[in-house]
């Protein structure tokens, strides 16, 4: 028979001081955990959903970006004689080559960072189908204006619709601004690539977008430009290429997990001094509870129990100061550097259903581990010596 | 202190307790010595403050991917108070992988001005002369040496991206900064110029050594105003300005590593609490006794916060030694994960220690000041009362 749980909860309560210091250590374990967790799942998010199955991106051999690639204009038209591309309602192929700069700029809340320039040919928008134009207009080529995303106009500054951005000795006029949906492009400014090419003489391209028309020829295309010798280029999947920019979030990911499971160690210990006590003060308790008839099995599980109960209630309180903490105090996108570009990348803080279901494992794990000793002891309690104590 | 042993006993009294409560507090404090040093790393010291070393660096006014002529080197040289100039061009390129492991600073330079400007380093091993002499040779930082088991003489091999050129290095001479990072590879941009013709008269950064502080700030307005209006307009800045721009690049990790690193040191402080507070329990009848014997209530609260704060230092000292001792096995071991760079940049700061030991004490006196302020107030006649 088991012993009826509402004991174990009374117990909780019944030493509020005890249990509420624990419950509100191991609260803050997994709040942390969680915080840094959907510091690093927001970084992701933005990496996974950018970049669709159907783009090849067409880079310089052995580039790891586009900010490191170089494709001569002569090359364009012999890529774009290779098979696999779809074409538009013209029958032209729905192609852009862009031309990528970093810009320092300065930050509205100080300091300074890269921010990616594109310059864009006309089908771009085309092949980027979570753009959308949500204020103001479109750029006019060769006319020396540019449109930004929404993020980037809140966190840097002069950027925002009707603002000059300066750089070099040309002036910007913000046209237009962008959102694009959490991807890529929200942490970019875009103008057309004549102009860019113009003013910051570059004789190159840095990619070339290509959009194919199924996964078939996709993959022919990939594969006729890599097996061909007059081209030193390569061609990746575009949701791969951005995939593969997820490093930037993996210090943080492991940086993350490496502190929760030292402090849920540590919480851990915390936990097994409160259960120690507790088996400590109820020693003629759980005596009397042999002596009726439970097993030890029975005391052993109880104790389990109620220590995965303490847990439990560390784990909510924990995934409710995440919560706010996310939704209150980081809310709203930031900004880090994406290391692959070496450029500013915009992301939002993510607190997604999984990272709180790890939050509470973490907890319960806390319970566990910190109530398996406790219990032992208290399911192994000699019961005549028990019996006899004074204290 | 006469107190001292009964506080000893009162604090080894439940040796499971000790020990766990001891446990908790070391391993939290692992991990703010961890995220301290991090933060320590991000707040390097100013050369021209600690050295005399005035070094302003000039960059195109855009960023950093748009190079400079190399015309702009000479003109700088010219200027009143310019000790000398060198060029810096970032090679980037891949060595053996893409891993966070084989990441670090390669940079074509020009060596004999290189060590004019950044006449503080010295040669650990090697000689600069070899270097200078050997067209395809390198010179490598003490701290890469390290971390790849290097030597004078081996063969690096780089695959280029953005300069679309594979390049074949030996090592020369290693070189150490006083308080810098010695963690990058520098060599002669002539063998760059040869391999690849495009890459001629371009020039990334520029870095000057300055006669003085006033010269430093006077050629950092000078250089910009002499170039604004050409077609390639600058931005100069002093050496610890332009590290500093890249920490800023990282956004508000400042914030974020404090933040943490202050809930973890709350964490310690409710784990300690918590047992304070439940000795603290066990003992009111004994404390109750020891009143009527005549100890007053100074004394009671002397030997709570004693307990309390002798746990804790037990715990920090615990702690902190075994920082000092992990050290080397916890940086070589990080040094294979994402956080390689910062595991190879990683040293043992004393002021680490000190904020560790620091917030030891902090804990042991805040988390007993309650329990202890409890028993010591306790009319005698309630703790005698009190069923355990």
């Amino acid at each position: 028979m088991a012993i009826p749980l509402k004991y174990n909860i009374r117990n909780l309560f019944v030493r509020k001081i005890t249990t509420g210091l624990t419950v509100l250590g191991i609260g803050l374990v997994v709040a942390v955990f969680l915080s840094v967790m959907s510091l690093s799942e927001g970084l992701a998010r933005v990496f996974k959903a950018s970049g669709s199955t159907r783009n090849v991106l067409v880079l310089r051999q052995n580039s790891q970006s586009e900010v490191q690639s170089g494709i001569s204009r002569n090359q364009v038209p012999l890529i774009l004689t290779l098979p696999g591309i779809e074409k538009d309602i013209d029958g032209n192929p729905l192609a852009s080559s862009e031309l990528v700069v970093m810009l320092n700029l300065k930050k509205i809340d100080g300091g300074a960072s890269n921010v990616t320039l594109r310059g864009i040919s006309e089908k771009s928008p085309l092949l980027r189908p979570q753009f959308k134009l949500i204020e103001g207009r479109m750029f006019s080529p060769g006319l020396s204006e540019v449109i930004v995303s929404r993020s980037i106009s809140e966190r840097f500054k002069n950027c925002r619709l009707g603002d000059t951005i300066h750089f070099g000795v040309y002036k910007w006029k913000v046209v237009g601004i962008f959102d694009a949906g959490g991807t890529a492009p929200d942490s970019e400014i875009w103008t057309d690539v004549e102009g860019a090419m113009n003013s910051f003489k570059r004789p190159s391209y840095s990619s070339v977008l290509v959009r194919t028309t199924d996964k078939a020829s996709r993959d022919q295309f990939i594969a006729a430009l890599a097996g061909d010798p007059r081209l030193a280029l390569e061609g990746k999947v575009e949701r791969v290429y951005y995939d593969e920019q997820t490093s930037t979030a993996a210090p943080i990911k492991f940086f993350g997990i490496f502190i929760g499971v030292i402090m849920a160690i540590g919480a851990g210990f915390g936990a097994m001094n409160t259960m120690y006590a507790a088996v400590s003060t109820r020693t003629k308790e759980i005596a009397m509870l042999r002596v009726l008839g439970f097993s030890r099995l029975a005391i052993l599980t109880s104790f389990i129990v109620e220590a995965l109960c303490l847990a439990l209630l560390g784990g909510l309180l924990g995934c409710l100061l995440g919560i706010l903490t996310v939704e209150l105090a980081l809310s709203g996108v930031t900004g880090t550097t994406n290391f692959t570009t070496f450029s500013e990348v915009v992301f939002a803080f993510r607190l997604t259903p999984k990272i709180l279901l790890t939050g509470i494992i973490l907890s319960l794990f806390i319970g566990l581990f910190g109530g398996i000793l406790p219990a032992t002891q208290a399911a192994f309690t000699k019961i005549i010596l028990a019996l006899r104590q004074i204290e | 202190m006469k107190l001292l042993p009964l506080i000893l006993k009162n604090v080894f009294r439940k040796k499971a307790r000790a020990i766990l409560t001891i446990g908790s507090i070391i391993l939290p404090l692992l991990v703010i010595c961890l995220m301290g040093t991090f933060l320590r790393l991000l707040d390097r010291p100013d050369p021209a403050e600690t050295r005399g070393m005035f070094r302003i660096v000039t960059r195109h006014k855009v960023g950093l991917a748009s190079p400079l002529p190399m015309s702009y080197a000479e003109k700088i040289q010219q200027l009143d108070g310019a000790f000398a100039v060198t060029k810096f061009n970032w090679f980037g390129g891949k060595y053996i992988d893409n891993s966070a492991r084989n990441f670090f600073a390669r940079f074509a330079v020009e060596p004999e001005t290189l060590v004019q400007v950044f006449d503080d380093a010295t040669i650990t091993q090697g000689s600069a002369t070899d270097w200078f002499n050997d067209r395809a040779g390198s010179l490598v930082g003490e701290d890469l040496m390290k971390k790849f088991g290097w030597r004078i003489g081996d063969q690096i091999v780089l695959i280029g991206d953005i300069y679309p050129v594979t390049i074949q290095l030996t090592i020369r001479a290693v070189y150490q900064l006083p308080d810098g990072d010695s963690d990058a590879l520098f060599f002669n941009r002539e063998y760059l110029e040869e391999a690849l013709p495009s890459f001629q008269g371009k020039v990334g950064t520029i870095w000057t050594k300055c006669r003085d502080g006033a010269a430093a700030t006077r050629l950092s307005d000078e250089i910009d105003q002499m170039f604004e209006n050409s077609p390639y307009p600058t931005k100069t800045e002093t050496e610890k300005a332009f590290q500093m721009g890249f920490v800023s690049m990282l956004g508000n990790v400042k914030l974020l590593i404090t933040s943490l690193g202050t809930i973890v040191v709350f964490v310690i402080l409710l784990i300690a609490a918590n047992t304070m507070a439940l000795s603290a329990r066990e003992r009111i009848r004994e404390i109750a006794l020891l009143r009527t014997l005549g100890f007053s209530r100074v004394t009671i609260l002397m030997l709570t916060l004693g307990e309390s704060l002798m746990l804790a230092l037990f715990g920090g000292i615990l702690g902190l030694g075994l920082f000092v001792v992990g050290f080397r096995p916890l940086k070589a071991s990080l040094i294979n994960t994402p956080l390689s760079g910062f595991a190879t940049a990683m040293t043992l700061f004393p002021e680490v220690l000190l904020l560790g030991l620091a917030i030891t004490i902090f804990v042991g006196l805040f988390s007993g000041l309650v329990p202890a302020i409890q028993a010591s107030m306790r009319p005698i006649t309630e703790g005698l009362r009190h069923i355990g």
